[in-house]
């Protein structure tokens, strides 16, 4: 059975997305001892200097029209009918791999799919996020997180995502039937997912509270400050050591740091990836 | 293994610590049955004024005249800035006698026995995190991390450790915490230029666990409860103690709270001091 992360890389006109995957890709390479593959699925110009980091480059199928969505999420659905791999664990692309997490691999190969449902803040505090959930709370939906899940070839995760692809070619509809309080005026993945798993009675087969799937989240209103800044480098300090640990506001980050601010990956930090990497 | 327990009591020109010490010592020995030795810069004191003192081991420092001032409330209406001498603890690995120490600040009170069980624990460390304050109304943030912005705060009053490499390690990085504490105190965005021993072991605690959550140091058992020193220690009788607490957006006013086998950190050291000379606290 192979197994490999895979992650969806649309650039837009502000944000390179190939290049944080290609920054994700060096930090599953210096963190994982046995599952580093990484493939990506974009139908953007890969740098040369990049195109070593990934195992496959995957074009977007079924394409005509470059992301306008407002989250330009529409063709993620696609990605289980694309993966090069078995297993596969899909990540966005504005994240960092900073520990080995076999663990996950080993825990949902007994599954089909498995979604993340805990997120922490930098603080490795759990928390919920009332302020961007509004929609999930207010339609009693439970709350995946898209950014990191994990799905194996199989009947029960084809027909999931055939679910999934029918919520995100029709998520008005779906929007006005399973989300209408809080109503969002886009597609977003999560809310599709949610919705998908609540047309499939998924609840139980998809989520779990003893799933290890975990992710630190960078958004600034789940960080617990009185004020919340623009900016979370403005508020907490942050480094990149050349042991590969990631330091903020002196708390060591664990496992899978989702950074959200494009600012965050500076050359420096990139630089940091490549040598660790044994690259400079 | 021998066991048993460390006050620290460094008198200034306000507060006879001593006389909290011993008060807090015979309160230990009550409900915990193990002996209790005083660190002090003035064992004169000690033997002139309480003779009947019930100390194990008086164990002398040198006096230091120190320059740091903190602000004591007395009440909700009384502040006072008095000197405080709180530069030694990161010493009691050299100072204890003991092979397992509970070492407890003169103001806390033990009304229980709760920490019996942790007194025969093989951890090498344990501390308090979780606290309660008495007034449950009152934010509790300063007592959850050193600030919004960092690391779990933990209580440097009452800690058991037992002597070993690690807990030397411990208390060898507590004092270069201290030592270096401008640059700590920047690194973790501490406001304020007081050193205080509660973010002193948080961060050396920090650290011990890799600058991760980890399993270094272990909880004690319960919460550490505790009365701001705006608050006022009114009556004690056998295990009760009947506090006012500061009210709720009235400010100089009071709400009459009661305890029962529960051991109290009594902040206002005044107020436990004009107990313990037998008056109401107040």
């Amino acid at each position: 059975m192979s197994k490999g992360f895979v992650v969806f890389a649309q650039n837009t006109k502000t944000v390179d997305y190939v290049r944080q995957a290609y920054a994700l890709a060096l930090s599953i390479k210096y963190t994982q001892k046995e599952v580093a593959n990484i493939s990506i699925i974009t139908n953007d110009e890969i740098p040369k200097k990049y195109r070593k980091a990934f195992d496959q480059i995957i074009p977007i199928p079924w394409f005509d029209k470059k992301g306008d969505s407002r989250y330009a999420t529409e063709h993620r659905w696609k990605v289980f009918h694309v993966t090069p791999y078995d297993e596969t664990i899909v990540l966005d692309t504005d994240m960092l791999l900073l520990e080995d997490v076999n663990v996950w691999w080993d825990y949902c190969s007994n599954h089909d799919v498995r979604f993340c449902n805990r997120i922490k803040n930098y603080k490795l505090d759990i928390v919920l996020d009332p302020v961007s959930r509004k929609t999930f709370i207010a339609n009693n939906l439970t709350s995946p997180y898209c950014a990191l899940h994990y799905f194996k070839k199989s009947d029960y995760a084809l027909e999931f995502y055939k679910t999934l692809e029918f919520v995100c070619k029709n998520w008005e509809w779906c929007w006005t039937n399973f989300a209408p309080k809080q109503y969002q005026n886009a597609c977003s993945m999560d809310l599709a997912i949610a919705v998908t798993i609540e047309i499939m009675l998924a609840h139980d087969t998809v989520l779990d509270n003893l799933n290890p799937l975990e992710f630190i989240h960078m958004r600034g209103s789940i960080q617990g400050w009185s004020n919340t800044q623009a900016s979370w480098r403005n508020t907490v300090t942050h480094v990149l050591n050349s042991k590969g640990d990631l330091v903020v506001g002196n708390i060591k980050q664990s496992k899978l740091f989702h950074y959200i601010e494009k600012e965050f990956l500076t050359e420096d930090i990139i630089t940091r990836l490549e040598e660790l990497n044994g690259q400079a | 293994m021998t066991t048993g327990a460390v006050i620290f009591a460094q008198n200034n020109a306000s507060l006879d610590y001593i006389k909290l010490a011993v008060f807090s010592a015979k309160q230990l020995i009550k409900h915990l049955d193990i002996p209790v030795s005083i660190v002090t810069d003035s064992p004169g004191w000690l033997s002139t004024g309480y003779p009947e003192h019930p100390f194990d081991h008086v164990i002398s420092v040198d006096f230091k005249d120190t320059t740091q001032l903190k602000a004591f409330n007395d009440g909700a209406l009384s502040l006072k800035k008095l000197e405080w001498k709180n530069f030694i603890r990161d010493q009691i690995y050299d100072l204890s006698p003991y092979d397992r120490t509970l070492v407890i600040d003169s103001d806390y009170i033990i009304n229980s026995s709760i920490l019996k069980p942790a007194l025969s624990n093989q951890y090498d460390f344990q501390i308090y995190k979780r606290s309660m304050d008495l007034a449950d109304w009152r934010p509790t943030n300063e007592f959850e991390r050193i600030n919004q912005y960092s690391i779990p705060f933990y209580w440097g009053t009452v800690f058991i450790f037992e002597k070993n490499e690690i807990t030397k390690a411990l208390f060898d990085l507590i004092s270069y915490i201290k030592s270096n504490w401008l640059y700590f105190r920047n690194l973790y965005s501490i406001e304020s230029t007081t050193f205080r021993n509660d973010f002193a072991f948080s961060i050396a605690i920090h650290i011990m666990n890799g600058k991760t959550n980890g399993g270094f140091a272990i909880e004690l058992p319960g919460k550490m409860i505790y009365t701001k020193d705006k608050d006022f220690l009114i009556s004690m009788e056998d295990t009760t103690m009947r506090f006012l607490v500061e009210k709720k957006d009235y400010h100089g006013e009071y709400t009459l709270t009661k305890t029962q086998d529960l051991d109290v950190h009594v902040m206002n050291k005044l107020s436990l001091s004009r107990y313990i000379d037998g008056g109401i606290g107040v």
